[in-house]
């Protein structure tokens, strides 16, 4: 399914916001959750994920809590980031949730770097 | 050649075996509580370390799909949060093992959908499937076992098979951990005739002596124990071997000898029932006969036509490590398995007795002189996490046969209510997840004199076991495991048949089955004694089986009024 390019947000150089839509089979479980939050620890920047609209904001480089957050298919997540390369966390993270978190891709892909 | 040497100890179980020594190390003494906050710490950060490393070397070999799995896991523990829980019931005082087991039991049953409005969702997804949420909760037990197992580990020291264990004393994870299959023997320099190791090498058949003090001797030296004399002898080939001391015809590996056993329990004159017969209908002017078990080894040799049914399981050895200990499907496999060697035949299992002396390798330091303090129901009250594993096992397992449970250690009514309620919730869980169960009928143990002399204000409890080892115990003032006060312990034996006429008078009073599992139930001498007691039951180690019954039957019989058959599909 082709999806809405991500809305990025930038109130400024270190704050970053985007809102994507989970397309990918049941969601983040196991798999998508160790390449999302493998991804988000590679950044040096805060960053969280809210599920649905919930004001509730969730530390995205913790598996404990993407998992339990139990974020499926037809979510709208939002992802947040504050500090150095927010933007290119926030970007990257998109990414990878919007291309299914690489799952039918070889081994090796999921660190996040655009096609 | 080394010249012979003899030390003479006191018997602990019965017969005789030859094989190299073995010098156990000192065991390192167990920290205590004061010994610092960051201790369960380390210890915790330390066993997650092992695990990752375990990990990670099984993903390196695996395929794709595999080490996706696995780099799950290694996610899940390198992530801060998951620790976080545990961290902070260490905080409040808990130990390493159940503070970790307990945080992630709440993270376990989080991802099971246990308490949430995601269940409703779950049907958008895909009707047809399971969640993949929940599926995730498998993981995390896996973990959970793993990390724990990391734990444990540095207690598991085993020995070579056949050897003759030779220590200051033995813990009973020791024993439960090692193959006797082999043969061998053990020789303490310290330990007791009492000990919970004791009983256990005496239901095992593994020659035992104990109070031996100082012994020569090095490391794979032959050493011959006789747990019938109570001697050791060190090479014993090379003196004249007389006929109390001469070696089994072969002498390796060491085996026991197989007649020893009975003998030390039965005189030749009561110990030839025949092929076993069943036993003395429940109900009838005897009491019955039941067996208790401390490994499922033990249920291998149990023909379930010749008893009544299990009368005990102590629960705390046939689950020996923290792991197993902490896992509900651990524990229903091993109910499971103990119900389908029964055939049908009723099983009373005790909840685990812990504290005290009584150790669990990575979750219970045994403290010998906590034998008044935490131990018991008095544990599993404090430690509701663990006690909620327990239940919730034994309640799935009354779904399979006829299970009652015994709660150890039980001082005053308010404590068999407590674990009454618990097991009502716990069944009220399960009936709302749809798990089949049934919620086990509950008795005490009658062990504490407070208890006994109160027997009439436990109504609730459906049946009575009285403890006897415990129960002098607690009567002489005397630890059972100290060798210094043992005549003490002996001699409370008048003091004991008082309390147990006491006892059966309120039982019955009460309208309540009355059994008696401790090793007084074992010694044939007493059989006459305790028929006349009226005693619903006797459970004793199958070892003592044929002694017993040959002893019942010599015996007396009594009229006992009140309660009619004693059989446990009676209780409600």
């Amino acid at each position: 399914m082709a999806d809405a390019p991500p809305l990025l947000v930038r109130p400024s150089a270190h704050r970053c916001q985007a809102e994507v839509e989970v397309t990918h089979g049941v969601g983040l479980h196991a798999r998508p959750s160790v390449a999302f939050t493998r991804l988000a620890k590679s950044f040096p920047c805060t960053v969280e994920v809210a599920v649905d609209g919930s004001a509730d904001w969730l530390n995205g480089k913790s598996i404990v809590k993407i998992i339990g957050a139990r974020i499926r298919r037809g979510t709208r997540l939002r992802i947040r980031a504050e500090g150095a390369r927010a933007q290119e966390a926030v970007a990257a993270l998109s990414e990878l949730v919007r291309r299914d978190f690489d799952e039918d891709r070889k081994p090796g892909r999921a660190d996040g770097r655009p096609l | 050649m080394a010249a012979p040497c003899e030390r003479r100890g006191q018997p602990a179980a019965p017969g005789r075996a030859l094989g190299p020594l073995f010098p156990a190390g000192e065991p390192a003494v167990p920290a205590g509580p004061g010994d610092g906050a960051a201790e369960p710490r380390a210890a915790l950060q330390a066993a997650i370390e092992r695990a990752i490393a375990e990990l990670r070397a099984l993903a390196a070999g695996a395929d794709a799909d595999s080490a996706a799995i696995l780099d799950f896991q290694i996610e899940l523990l390198l992530d801060g949060e998951l620790l976080a829980p545990a961290l902070a019931r260490i905080a409040r005082g808990e130990g390493a093992a159940l503070a970790f087991a307990a945080a992630m039991n709440e993270r376990i049953n989080e991802m099971a959908g246990e308490s949430d409005e995601a269940d409703s969702v779950a049907e958008e997804t895909d009707a047809a499937a399971p969640d993949p949420f929940a599926l995730r909760a498998a993981d995390l037990m896996d973990l959970q076992h793993r990390v724990l197992d990391a734990l444990a580990g540095r207690t598991r020291a085993d020995f070579p098979a056949g050897s003759v264990y030779v220590g200051r004393d033995m813990p009973p994870s020791v024993f439960l951990a090692h193959d006797w299959s082999a043969g061998g023997a053990i020789a303490l320099k310290a330990g007791s005739a009492a000990s919970h190791v004791a009983l256990l090498a005496r239901a095992r058949g593994v020659p035992m002596v104990v109070g031996l003090g100082a012994l020569p001797g090095e490391a794979g030296e032959p050493l011959l124990v006789d747990g019938t004399l109570g001697l050791v002898r060190l090479h014993p080939e090379a003196g004249g071997a007389d006929a109390a001391t001469a070696p089994p015809a072969t002498t390796s590996p060491a085996t026991p000898s197989p007649a020893a056993a009975p003998a030390v329990v039965a005189s030749p004159a009561v110990r030839s029932p025949g092929p076993a017969a069943p036993a003395a209908p429940v109900g009838a002017s005897r009491p019955g006969l039941f067996a208790n078990i401390d490994t499922l080894a033990a249920l291998d040799g149990l023909d379930p036509a010749a008893v009544d049914g299990i009368g005990l399981v102590r629960t705390e050895f046939v689950l020996a490590h923290a792991g197993e200990a902490l896992s509900e499907e651990r524990h229903l496999a091993i109910y499971r398995r103990l119900l389908a060697a029964l055939a049908g035949k009723p099983a009373t299992l005790r909840m685990f007795d812990l504290g005290g002396d009584k150790a669990l390798a990575g979750l219970v330091e045994g403290d010998r002189a906590a034998a008044l303090g935490l131990r018991g129901v008095r544990f599993l009250l404090a430690h509701p996490d663990l006690a909620r594993i327990q239940a919730r096992a034994l309640i799935r397992a009354g779904a399979l046969g006829p299970v009652s449970v015994l709660l150890p250690m039980v001082t005053l009514p308010d404590e068999l209510a407590a674990m009454a309620q618990l097991f009502d919730e716990e069944a009220a869980r399960l009936a709302r997840q749809g798990v089949e169960g049934r919620r086990p009928p509950l008795g005490i143990m009658v062990e504490v004199p407070a208890a006994a002399l109160t027997l009439d204000l436990f109504g609730q409890a459906a049946f009575f076991s009285v403890g006897t080892n415990d129960l002098m115990q607690y009567l002489a003032a005397a630890a059972r495991d100290d060798p210094a006060v043992a005549p003490l312990y002996a001699g409370a034996e008048t003091a004991m048949f008082r309390l147990l006429e006491t006892i059966c008078a309120t039982a019955r009073a009460l309208g309540r089955p009355v059994y008696l599992c401790g090793d007084l139930a074992a010694r044939p001498e007493m059989a006459a004694r305790l028929c006349a007691l009226g005693l619903d039951g006797l459970s004793v180690a199958p070892a003592h089986l044929d002694a017993v019954r040959a002893a019942l039957r010599a015996a007396p019989a009594v009229a006992r009024p009140g309660v009619g058959a004693p059989g446990r599909a009676k209780r409600d």
